[in-house]
């Protein structure tokens, strides 16, 4: 029984995927990728993965097939140069010989898990019970902050190339009471997955990526406010985030001598203090990547 | 077949798409689509490698929740050039 659902949905992961890299029409290619997504994350789930299921389905499946969606529209219908036959044929034959060999690789080699064990030995003194949260905000925090870092460069690098904002289309009367309900219900769900996040699946990517659904909802239907102030407001609270983050690091390279080594006893209070900042101001730079920079930046120009 | 195989076989075959249709294709947001399939790919190879019945091993999974963060960040940014450039890689 599960062995078919499995097989069933990697083999639909698989066939979206390939309607998406081969359809003709750019609509169809980004839904068939978003699909994918919902497949992905499902097989995930089976794979007792839980957490990135989750951020899979709001990022990877969402945000990413909005920012499709979205240049799609400004870029027209696909532009194909026709590749000769040959060269098809020897990409397919490389991309074939590849997959073999990652099947072989995987299937053949036998590396003993070495971090499973590590992680539950230390897992009590994180200050959290989920041990993905525990290595994300304490055991490799350093790479969490390094990633907020590639985010605020993702940021400046749209703010310098001004691509053109989007001009939200009024609302229709249908649209304010979904708003209404959808908006607060994102902002809630977006809360408790940030405070279950200590102990059970979810944590501030996840709550990131609820908040920034509401806020595109708002945005999109021109609710954000366009205007130079709103841009302002959420490039400030992206870079908070990294600042807090940082402050956070020497903080605690100031109280324990080791940089992101939160003092003994009081973890839990560090990390749901960065995990929450983390949160506004991850929301707010997915929001500001997908919608340009503000206009002020634009007329200054 | 157990899921870990059904998934490893699902993964190796994302990533050869998405590697054929990076070879093949010139359009950039087909291009960025192929970037994205092969990351949820090698994803899909990571947590498949992963599973244990036993234990969860969180640090495959903590890498992937950061490269799911990072990749939206990276898909953003090309396709803001690639609206810039004008979604053509050839010329």
């Amino acid at each position: 029984m599960s062995t078919a659902f499995d097989i069933l949905v990697a083999l639909g992961g698989l066939a979206c995927a390939g309607i998406a890299l081969v359809a003709g029409n750019r609509i169809g290619s980004v839904a068939a990728f978003v699909i994918m997504g919902f497949f992905v994350a499902l097989a995930w789930v089976r794979l007792g993965a839980p957490d990135v299921a989750l951020a899979e389905a709001a990022i990877g499946a969402g945000l990413t097939g909005a920012l499709l969606l979205r240049s799609a529209n400004r870029l027209g219908p696909v532009r194909e140069a026709g590749v000769p036959i040959a060269v098809h044929g020897i990409a397919a034959c490389l991309s074939l010989a590849l997959a073999g060999g990652i099947v072989w690789a995987f299937a053949t080699g036998t590396a003993e898990a070495v971090y499973p064990s590590l992680v539950a030995a230390r897992v009590g003194e994180s200050g959290v019970s989920n041990p993905v949260t525990a290595v994300l905000l304490n055991f490799r925090a350093w790479d969490t902050l390094l990633e907020v870092a590639v985010l605020v460069v993702a940021l400046l690098l749209v703010s310098g190339l001004a691509p053109v904002r989007i001009a939200p289309a009024p609302p229709s009367e249908l649209v304010l009471p979904f708003l209404r309900i959808v908006v607060p219900v994102a902002v809630l769900l977006a809360g408790h997955l940030l405070w279950k996040g200590a102990t059970a699946p979810g944590g501030a990517f996840q709550a990131a990526a609820l908040l920034t659904g509401g806020g595109l909802a708002l945005a999109l239907c021109g609710l954000l406010g366009a205007g130079r102030r709103t841009g302002h407001v959420l490039v400030l609270a992206g870079l908070g985030g990294l600042a807090l983050f940082l402050a956070a690091a020497l903080g605690a390279a100031i109280l324990t001598g080791g940089l992101l080594d939160y003092p003994a006893g009081s973890a839990k209070v560090w990390i749901i203090a960065i995990e929450s900042a983390l949160t506004l101001s991850i929301a707010a730079m997915l929001v500001s990547l997908f919608l340009g920079p503000s206009e002020g930046v634009r007329d200054d120009r | 077949m157990t899921a870990e195989t059904i998934y490893l076989l699902s993964g190796a075959g994302l990533v050869g798409l998405a590697f054929w249709r990076l070879g093949t294709s010139g359009d950039v947001i087909r291009r960025v689509l192929a970037l994205n399939v092969l990351a949820v790919g090698i994803a899909m190879l990571l947590l498949a490698a992963a599973q244990d019945p036993a234990t969860v091993d969180p640090v495959p999974q903590a890498f992937l929740l950061t490269g799911i963060v990072v990749l939206v960040a990276v898909t953003a940014a090309l396709l803001a050039l690639g609206e810039r450039i004008g979604g053509d890689c050839d010329e």
